[in-house]
């Protein structure tokens, strides 16, 4: 692989592995810090993966394991930091409408990463990002009924969690 | 979209069967529709997916040549290190080889000349019997001096003494008498 293919290849998939790495982490500075280390490990491997089929899958697999181990090296909840980097801005809308919807938006972001890891992974990767099952089993390493599942669980957990904050205000 | 059409596709939603497709138009509905206050969560959790997916990394300046640049420092920081770890065992050799050199000018080479004579003291006096008589005579003459002062000194120890046995004296000749 040469610059050229890196450039078209790799870098266009740059803002999905900084969500992917953004969600396990909840820092955006880490985020790119592990979607810098993925570029570099790519580049300095890039003889070694010509045979590489899907390019994207693979990238999102390296920072998915790069996040992992990152997680593991500084051992904290990624629920804190989430909740933190949320600060989409909604410009549309009166202040009161606006501080509503943050609220909102916070409650999701928290309800998600209060999943255990593997939901929370993939219904990222299926509901954000859009992949196919088969793309997010090669992701994840998991089989196809292991993502259904665990895709399954994840839903309708954030489903009956938002319904029941709703309805009795927990 | 009819109401039992969004039904039906909530419905295959919640129970994975969905396709991309079908979960794109329902991304979409909840965008740009208003909804009934029941389905107010779902078309939040629609709207939180797409607002996540807005959050990129353009900002950071991170292309190709950035890479490039970043994955370089290793090699090169492989060679900098070989020279600065050489550099380290030049310098402890240099400082090694000039304490031996210090050590042995200190040793074994000659005295500096003396303050008062800027004459050097000859280094041999056997070709010259003239220079060598003259440094025995020196040497002579400061033993000579030291026994002077010595004698001097044993003079003074001696009269002492003498005071001392005589004191000795006339006290036994008077605790005779008594």
């Amino acid at each position: 692989m040469n610059l050229e293919s890196f450039q078209s290849r790799i870098l266009p998939s740059k803002n999905k592995l900084f969500r992917f790495a953004l969600r396990f982490l909840g820092s955006e500075e880490e985020a790119k810090d592990v979607v810098q280390e993925v570029f570099i490990r790519i580049w300095n491997t890039r003889e070694q993966m010509e045979n590489v089929q899907n390019w994207e899958a693979w990238c999102m697999r390296i920072t998915r394991n790069l996040s992992l181990d990152r997680i593991r090296s500084m051992t904290r909840k990624q629920t804190q930091p989430i909740e933190e980097s949320f600060d989409i801005q909604h410009e549309d809308l009166t202040p009161h409408e606006s501080t509503e919807a943050d609220e909102s938006m916070n409650r999701i972001n928290q309800l998600i990463a209060a999943l255990p890891a593997k939901q929370r992974q993939i219904i990222h990767l299926r509901d954000v990002e859009g992949y196919s099952y088969n793309e997010i089993c090669e992701i994840t390493e998991l089989d196809m009924n292991q993502v259904k599942v665990n895709l399954f669980r994840a839903r309708n957990a954030v489903r009956e969690k938002l319904t029941k904050i709703n309805a009795y205000g927990l | 979209m009819d109401s039992k059409r969004l039904e039906e596709l909530l419905q295959k939603y919640w129970n994975c069967e969905s396709s991309l497709e079908e979960e794109e138009e329902l991304r979409i509905y909840f965008q740009t529709h208003e909804v009934p206050e029941a389905l107010k969560d779902t078309a939040d959790l629609f709207r939180y997916f797409g607002d996540f997916k807005e959050k990129n990394i353009d900002h950071v300046p991170l292309d190709a040549a950035a890479i490039n640049k970043a994955a370089k420092p290793k090699a090169a920081g492989k060679v900098r290190s070989l020279v600065y770890n050489t550099m380290r065992i030049a310098a402890g050799v240099a400082a090694l080889v000039a304490a031996i050199w210090f050590v042995h000018h200190e040793l074994y080479e000659p005295p500096a000349p003396t303050v008062a004579g800027t004459e050097k003291e000859p280094e041999d006096t056997f070709d010259d019997p003239k220079i060598a008589f003259e440094e025995t005579k020196k040497a002579l003459m400061m033993i000579s001096k030291g026994f002077g002062k010595a004698e001097k000194q044993a003079r003074n120890i001696n009269l002492f003494n003498e005071a001392k046995e005589e004191i000795q004296e006339q006290d036994a000749q008077s605790s005779k008498k008594l």
